[in-house]
């Protein structure tokens, strides 16, 4: 043992208490940083006593602590619980904005909605029926006939928008994803390189981990932590409902690209740009699978609704109209005309009235005619009172838009609940994360305030050691 | 132990006050929209419930209409009906004169008999009776008299709703004029001519009769209009017949009325129960919402500013 080894041991001591303030420093910088993960400072003893000359190992000294390392104080299982989680939660929190923007759309019960104008529809054929031949209840009927095809004509074009909104979320959602998985591949090299050259490497390992964060809110998948702290990612099912493909390698550090094809139902495919080989997938999470979601089967459900209201209309109006005579006494013709579906919501959108003449409104359900066979006007009511009770027969437009709504209710009501109690699940998955890998200031102070009193202590033991020295060195044996 | 670390304790206090912002807004939202569904999702039974009870109402509002028409309609053809049996009876009453004056001059017979004429007339112009431009007792037709009077003074129906080979009334040529009143509660509110003053061509129908007692008066053929008195009496029991059919009717279509009032009140009541908020309700719910979005808030403010930096020197 050196005489000096006590100056040694001490400076070991100031040494690894100014580390230990340099983590804390960076611990408090960055507790609002997203994506943090706290460190600590791993420290070791080192044996002041024993035959082996301590000051020739490697990072030692006679005596005294060493810095083994900085640690990140992460918690891999909870990691991975959060990104299941904040996966599931960005498909909760797609679907219920899309079904709610769908909601938006059928402003119900109102003095204005389509049931309200349906109702007035129906009645108005009652006043047709109760004064047949005057002009006024007739205009009325079809001003409000016009009425309800626009406001079928707009829900339609509406839910279209909607369908075009999600159809560019789920393109946007795809390209941010591929951008997160080159940058992750890229980041791979660079983790490994790192832990193959001994660097602290606990900043990349935040880096890597907001990626991952953000691909499982993107479109979901599987992350795995590779021992060399590379990542891969798996995500989706394929065609045969397993597997799915390899989104990023954490071994060749290559990314594969994900795409839709809006011409073919939004089919989702990968293209691992390595073989140019494509792979169609279903992914089972996140915003991009929340999107795909309403495209292909929410919205379309909708839609068809929609056009079978239009269809319930014209069919049960245009029926009454073939039954009935008009005020000149001709059989009636249609007063709406659909389209032939070339697709959801194509009747509804092509839903008008082509009945311009108020007068070819058939409200009569009587049919004489003179002694050579020419019609005679009359003022019979019978088939417009038919008409106005079309409404409550079973089957009628308005019970296929209230079933409409009911469902379009009911599954967004699902939805938000869904997304509640989703988001109480994320928020404590978070919370615990925030635990095990948060920074607390309260924390950071009391280590700090600790190893300023060890650095203290240290430089009173290197001045004792230095009196000492002192009295050895000047005051002995001078005499 | 569980760590409270910034960002939970952060991440905390603002999911405690969103949730708590949230919750209020929605209050406010149905507090100023005076709704308890703002849009469907916030009760889907309910909603649907409503659009059906809407259109219920809406269906109740024109029956309504449909009935205070109909009371209209028949209360114009009841008026004609009391008018016609009154010149009916005085009709008759001149043509008793007329037999018991048998001896007098033919000038006074003549003198009734133009009486009789200028009743017919009357009775005429009373057939025709109009309801909203349509002859009341036209049946369906889209003239606008019911009756003519031709210039050999015979009276011919011109309206429909009467078969041309019997002369009698036959739903089968039209001439029904129904309401719908009330769920499969529809009321026919006429009666067609024929069924009133007579089939055409029957020795009993009104105008003939007059026509008859006319001519007999003139020609003093008295045993005849002794036996015209008799005819009267049948044309005159028609009418009532007819008066009385559609009394019937006119009491179905206010017993309808009366139904449809408790109906409307019922229906607004159920309709208001799932759409309209409970306001004293509603505005305790709101002051819990913002004296606990206050405290959330304070507590926040209080609990943020705390750390140990605050008690070292």
């Amino acid at each position: 043992m050196s005489t000096f080894s006590g100056i040694q041991q001490a400076a070991t001591s100031l040494a690894a208490s100014q580390y230990g303030l340099q983590v804390v420093s960076q611990n408090i910088a960055n507790a609002s940083t997203p994506g943090y993960t706290r460190q600590s400072v791993d420290l070791a003893s080192v044996d002041p006593v024993g035959g082996v000359p301590r000051r020739y190992t490697v990072g030692g000294g006679p005596g005294g602590v060493t810095v083994t390392g900085t640690s990140r104080l992460n918690d891999a299982v909870i990691d991975a619980r959060a990104r299941t989680e904040h996966s599931r939660s960005a498909l909760a929190d797609t679907t219920a904005a899309q079904l709610s923007q769908i909601e938006d759309i059928f402003p119900e019960p109102s003095d204005t909605g389509l049931a309200e104008q349906l109702s007035t529809f129906w009645s108005d054929w009652a006043k047709v029926a109760n004064d047949p031949t005057s002009a006024a209840p007739r205009t009325v009927l079809l001003q409000d006939g016009a009425t309800v095809a626009s406001t079928l004509n707009s829900m339609s074009q509406s839910l279209s928008d909607v369908g075009a909104a999600a159809a560019q979320s789920l393109g946007n959602d795809l390209d941010e994803a591929n951008t997160a998985a080159s940058s992750l591949a890229a980041l791979n090299t660079q983790i490994r390189l790192a832990h193959n050259t001994g660097v602290s490497d606990n900043s990349l390992l935040d880096q890597r981990d907001v990626l991952l964060d953000k691909l499982s809110q993107l479109v979901g998948g599987v992350a795995t932590i590779n021992a060399d702290g590379t990542a891969t990612v798996k995500v989706g099912t394929d065609a045969s409902g397993a597997g799915g493909v390899t989104y990023v390698d954490g071994t060749t550090d290559t990314a594969q690209t994900l795409s839709d094809d809006p011409t073919s139902g939004y089919a989702i495919s990968a293209l691992d740009p390595s073989t140019g080989t494509t792979t169609a997938i279903t992914l089972s999470g996140g915003s991009a699978a929340g999107s795909f979601t309403t495209l292909t089967s929410t919205l379309p459900g909708v839609q068809n609704q929609l056009d079978a209201v239009a269809t319930a209309l014209a069919t049960a109006v245009n029926g009454a109209q073939a039954n009935g005579y008009d005020v000149a006494g001709n059989a009636g013709t249609d007063m709406f005309s659909v389209p032939t579906s070339t697709g959801p919501g194509s009747i509804a959108a092509g839903i008008q009235v082509v009945m311009t003449d108020p007068n070819l409104v058939a409200a009569s359900g009587l049919q004489q005619l003179d002694g050579s066979g020419n019609p005679i006007p009359n003022k019979d009511g019978s088939n417009a009172l038919g008409a106005s009770q079309l409404g409550t027969a079973s089957g009628s437009a308005d019970n296929v838009y209230a079933s409409l709504i009911g469902a379009v209710a009911a599954s967004s009501k699902l939805a938000q609940q869904g997304q509640a109690t989703q988001d109480a699940v994320t928020s404590s998955v978070d919370a615990l994360r925030q635990s095990a890998s948060g920074v607390n200031l309260d924390e950071e102070v009391t280590n700090m305030l600790t190893l300023q009193h060890a650095y203290q202590a240290s430089s009173r033991v290197l001045s004792t050691m230095n009196d000492l020295l002192d009295t050895l060195i000047n005051h002995t044996g001078v005499g | 132990m569980m760590r409270v670390t910034v960002g939970s304790s952060n991440y905390a206090a603002l999911t405690g006050l969103q949730s708590n912002a949230s919750r209020l807004a929605a209050l406010q939202a149905q507090l100023s929209s005076g709704d308890q569904i703002t849009k469907p999702s916030d009760d889907p039974a309910g909603t649907v419930r409503a659009l059906q009870l809407r259109a219920d109402v809406k269906q109740n509002t024109q029956y309504a209409s449909s009935a205070s028409d109909a009371i209209a309609w028949m209360s114009t053809s009841d008026a004609a009906y009391s008018q016609v049996v009154t010149l009916a009876q005085q009709a008759r009453t001149l043509a008793v004169q007329g037999l018991n004056s048998g001896a007098s001059t033919g000038t006074s017979a003549s003198a009734i008999a133009d009486q009789i004429d200028a009743i017919k007339t009357s009775m005429v112009s009373l057939a025709n009776t109009t309801y909203n431009g349509r002859p009341v007792f036209g049946g369906t037709t889209a003239g606008d008299a019911a009756y003519q009077l031709n210039a050999d003074g015979s009276v011919s129906y011109i309206g429909d709703g009467v078969d041309p080979g019997t002369g009698a009334a036959d739903p089968a040529f039209g001439g029904v004029v129904n309401r719908t009143v009330g769920s499969q509660n529809t009321v026919q509110i006429n009666q067609v001519g024929t069924q009133v003053f007579g089939d055409e061509g029957s020795a009993t129908n009104m105008f003939a009769v007059l026509n008859d007692i006319s001519a007999n008066l003139r020609s003093g053929n008295y045993t005849a209009l002794s036996g015209d008195l008799g005819k009267m009496d049948t044309a005159i029991e028609q009418v009532s017949g007819a008066q009385a059919t559609e009394g019937a009717a006119y009491q179905r279509v206010q017993i309808a009325q009366s139904v449809q009032a408790s109906n409307k009140l019922s229906l607004q009541t159920e309709l208001s129960g799932i759409q309209d908020i409970d306001l004293a309700d509603m505005a305790v719910k709101v002051s819990t919402a913002q004296v606990s979005y206050q405290a959330s808030l304070q507590t926040t403010a209080s609990i943020q500013q705390m750390s140990l930096l605050n008690f070292l020197n």
